[in-house]
């Protein structure tokens, strides 16, 4: 990569269509620092395809700015648009969008070919790409001809190639069955950390948005949700709807009883939880929900809590190999427990649902 | 709010999406001014043209044949086209893959080898047919007669029942099986499995079709102008030409038997298009790549394989072999079929002493040749403009380039001499209105293929494209154009075949100094000598297949 370089997107707005009432970007405003992996979050039809086609020039934004290094890509306001491949950037297709009619070594070739290279020099490249990416030797082959996985890495090559100044993924392991998307997840994870660049990684799948990224961005509706390091997002996410897109289970409603530093105390169904929110105004008395992973909960059958709380029975259980998930009625709630170890309970079982110990809780703005 | 500033290119493919859109309406406006006008546009107007068309007794009985025509050869295309494409595509009866290649084969050939070959054959004094017939009678026997609005209804049918055929074959190829297997398992026989659940589902297939070949058949020239004035059988496309070429010619009644084509034609489209947008409702998708199980015809298979291809020959190789028995005669009459009436005289007369026949020859060539080209370039730039740019003129380019579809050939080169006859040193006797003619009747089709092609590629092969430092001129010149290669060559192949064998659109646009080969067929068919026509003939298939021959492989010919 030549030299990193920041992004940013300011008050991005876009509304497909004429009369459309859905924004499908609401003045979003976002930085990308220089030789980090920032990860777009989202549900699908938030908005994030759209961020990253602005970036890359594919769709022009209703309104905003968007900064590649020190050059300006788009502003709305002075009316500047550099169409995309004048901005020398990177991007990895969720269709991989390897063309048909090309062999590998000529697809990979292909962002070099205006680079005034002479044609040895290009092929001398696109053969050294072919072989970083552990494909040496099919450069003759054409596309139909590889298998998924074959071919995304020939699309990240392709991408990478013409040393962009970032690289754009869109959902690029979707389409790879469950063990391929796994490797393919740390090979790109091995690959950031042999050679850093800039990248911004559209996704929805929290796993792959966790391990890649340096920071972590829930979006919603064209907005976005929260922004933070991964560790961040997955423990102490800061509404419902992150909450639950990152994978937790359980929001529990509740009410303050104090606080100790950061750390509140809320009473619950589950007794008294310790959470730790973003919010700090929060007295005692208000009315506030917590938010519960599934795996910081045990479960004990038969057994009594000396406090009294979190008491139920078992409506339903369900194996599902490395966990069991547990779905048990306490007084009137359904909460979702999963355990480690294998642990089928018999439906109407009486049963005490206790938080892991020492687990601080996520604190819900909303 | 401020949108992308109008580019240079959204500004160019925007121009010639505008010249496109009065390149295919002004016709139509031009035959109805043409109607209600005394004289030239723009003379006082009148409705005297229009209510001549009920009054005068020929123009009735014409209109009148004309629907009988146009219905009755279309009735006949529909039974054999669907008739094949059910046997070959659905059935397991022997030969069917021939069948359907032989069921498609009448696109290539022109339909005026079918005209000769079948007076060849039905001739009622000379035809092979009759003259066999006689013999076995032992007296004169006149078996079959193609000077009949029979015959004339027989021919045409032939003609059309390919585009039938393609419609109807790829519907029932592309159905899902699940569907008919369904109807197998709640106890559907075969015959009522095909009467309640296969056709019913090709009704949009059928009804597409059924429209088309009649708007052609009541457009056509070529055998009103032969076989029909032959057996007085006036039609309205003859009639238009005779009057616009009588003394004196009589346009205004010309345009308005045209505006009745024009507005039949319209009609026809519409309810064709309203089919065809339906058809979602019946389109089954799933069942990709499953082939359903082909019904058995059990004991039925080689008789009705026989039956089936005696149609299927009818079309294209009987007359084939008629015409090129006939090019060999020194004349042609009852018991001419003897080695001492072989002759290549007519080889040698026609290809080098008969004086027209090069230069039309070379006209075509370049009409053709240029034209397909045209047609083709202009629909990349127009589906470009429409799928891609979605530019705000798409709708109307795409509600106007149906226009060219409803409009029956010769009312089209009607509405086009109309327009141009009045401006002085305009196009009007030159090769330049027969180029227009033919890219104005023909885009729509290099659209249908093209568009079609475009949309089968990912916008994302595109966007890599750009992305990857690639302006959206170099994207569309390395990554779409071979992609569509096969539609673009095969769309390219249709559109010089059909260009060189047209004779309805231009038979009104031409002039001594412009004659193309499908029109100077009408001057040889006025000597009346059957074996040198056999060779025009001959000699104007021959330059259509070539380059069909030397390059169908790489090209696709499906809009599909
Ligand atoms: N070309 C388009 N035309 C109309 N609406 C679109 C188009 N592309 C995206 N949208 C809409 O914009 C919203 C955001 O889309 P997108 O950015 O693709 O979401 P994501 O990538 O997060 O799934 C969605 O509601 C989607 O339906
Ligand atoms: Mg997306």
């Amino acid at each position: 990569m030549d030299k990193l370089v920041d992004l940013s997107v300011s008050g991005l707005s876009k509304v497909y269509g004429r009369q459309s009432e859905v924004k499908a970007l609401d003045d979003f405003s976002l930085a990308f620092p220089a030789g980090q992996c920032t990860v777009l979050l989202g549900p699908s039809g938030c908005g994030k395809t759209t961020v990253l086609r602005s970036i890359a020039g594919l769709i022009t934004p209703d309104e905003g700015r968007i900064m590649i290094g020190d050059t300006v890509a788009f502003d709305h306001a002075r009316r500047t648009e550099v169409p995309p491949e004048e901005r020398r950037l990177g991007m990895v297709f969720q269709s991989y969008a390897l063309w048909p009619h090309m062999t590998v070594a000529e697809n990979i070739a292909y962002p070099l070919l205006s680079s005034g290279l002479s044609k040895a020099e290009i092929a001398a490249k696109a053969t050294a790409m072919l072989d970083w990416v552990g494909l040496g030797g099919i450069g003759g082959r054409y596309i139909h001809e590889l298998s998924g996985g074959q071919q995304q890495r020939i699309s990240l090559a392709r991408a990478m190639v013409g040393k962009p100044r970032a690289i754009l993924f869109d959902e690029p392991l979707s389409n790879l069955d469950a063990r391929l998307r796994e490797r393919m997840r740390m090979e790109l994870l091995a690959l950031r950390q042999k050679v850093p660049f800039t990248s911004i990684y559209v996704t929805h799948d929290q796993l792959e948005a966790m391990t890649l990224g340096d920071r972590v961005v829930v979006m919603r509706a064209g907005k976005i949700e929260q922004a933070g390091p991964p560790e961040d997002v997955y423990r102490r996410p800061r509404t419902r709807f992150a909450a639950e897109f990152v994978g937790i289970q359980n929001l529990l409603d509740g009410t303050v009883r104090g606080r100790t530093g950061q750390v509140v105390h809320v009473d619950t169904a589950l007794g008294t939880l310790n959470a730790r929110g973003w919010r700090d105004d929060r007295a005692a008395g208000a009315r506030c929900t917590v938010a519960v992973r599934a795996t910081l909960l045990t479960i004990e059958a038969g057994a009594k809590r000396a406090d009294g709380a979190g008491h139920g029975r078992v409506v339903r259980s369900a194996f599902q190999g490395s966990s069991s998930i547990i779905l048990v009625d306490v007084g009137g709630t359904e909460i979702v427990v999963e355990c480690l170890e294998e642990g089928r309970q018999e439906p109407g079982a009486t049963v005490a649902v206790k938080p892991a110990p020492n687990a601080i809780f996520a604190l819900l703005d909303d | 709010m401020w949108r992308r500033s109008l580019s240079w290119d959204q500004l160019v493919l925007g121009m010639i999406c505008v010249l496109t859109v009065v390149m295919v309406s002004y016709p139509v406006v031009s035959v109805v001014l043409r109607s209600i006008s005394k004289d030239d546009i723009g003379s006082e107007l009148t409705l005297q043209w229009l209510a001549a068309l009920f009054e005068s007794g020929r123009s009735r009985d014409a209109l009148i044949n004309t629907v009988i025509y146009a219905a009755g050869s279309s009735a006949l295309a529909m039974v054999v086209g669907v008739g094949l494409a059910v046997v070959a595509v659905r059935t397991d009866m022997p030969g069917g893959r021939w069948i359907g290649i032989l069921a498609v084969l009448p696109m290539l050939v022109p339909p005026f080898i079918l005209v000769i070959g079948w007076i060849a054959i039905a001739d009622p004094n000379a035809g092979f047919v009759n003259i066999i017939a006689s013999l076995a009678m032992g007296s004169k026997t006149t078996l079959v007669n193609v000077n009949t609005m029979a015959g004339i209804v027989w021919i045409t049918g032939l003609f059309l029942t390919p585009y039938v055929y393609l419609l109807v074959a790829a519907g029932l190829s592309n159905s899902d099986p699940a569907v008919e297997e369904a109807a197998r398992v709640s106890g559907a026989g075969r015959l009522r499995l095909l009467a309640t659940i296969i056709l019913p589902l090709q009704r949009p297939a059928l009804l597409a079709a059924l429209l088309l070949v009649l708007i052609m058949s009541a457009g056509d020239f070529i055998i009103p102008a032969t076989v029909g004035l032959k057996s007085r059988i006036y039609l309205l496309p003859s009639l238009i030409w005779q009057n616009s070429n009588s003394f004196p010619p009589r346009p205004g009644m010309a345009a308005a038997q045209g505006l009745l084509l024009v507005a039949f034609g319209l009609v026809c489209i519409y309810f064709q298009r309203r089919a065809l947008s339906r058809g979602g409702r019946f389109t089954l998708l799933g069942g990709k790549g499953a082939t359903t199980i082909p019904f058995r015809l059990g004991r039925m298979r080689y008789p009705l394989a026989v039956v089936a291809m005696v149609f299927a020959l009818s079309s294209s190789v009987i007359p084939m072999l008629a015409v090129s028995s006939m090019a060999f005669m020194k004349y042609w009459a009852p018991y001419a079929f003897t080695p001492k009436n072989f002759t290549l005289d007519n080889f040698s007369y026609i290809l080098f002493k008969y004086p027209q026949v090069w230069p039309s020859a070379r006209h075509s060539l370049f009409l053709a040749v240029l034209g397909a080209t045209v047609c083709v370039l202009l629909a990349i730039a127009l589906a470009w403009y429409v799928i891609r740019l979605r530019g705000r003129l798409s709708r109307v380019v795409e509600y106007a380039l149906v226009l060219p579809l409803g409009i029956p050939g010769i009312a089209l080169g009607l509405g086009i001499l109309g327009a141009w006859i009045a401006i002085p040193g305009g196009l009007y006797g030159t090769l330049w209105i027969l180029l227009l003619a033919y890219v104005t009747a023909h885009i729509p089709i290099a659209m249908q293929f093209v568009g079609s092609a475009l949309h089968g590629i990912h916008a994302d092969l595109e966007d890599a494209s750009r992305v990857s430092g690639h302006s959206w001129l170099a994207t569309l010149r390395r990554i779409d154009i071979p992609l569509m290669r096969p539609a673009l060559l095969g769309s390219w192949l249709l559109i010089y075949v059909v260009i060189l064998r047209e004779i309805s659109l231009v038979i009104l646009l031409y002039n001594p100094g412009t004659i193309v080969l499908s029109v100077g067929l009408m001057d040889v068919w006025s000597n009346g000598f059957y074996p040198e026509l056999a060779v025009y003939s001959l000699l104007l298939m021959v330059l259509g297949l070539l380059p069909v021959a030397l390059l169908w492989k790489f090209a696709r010919f499906s809009a599909a």
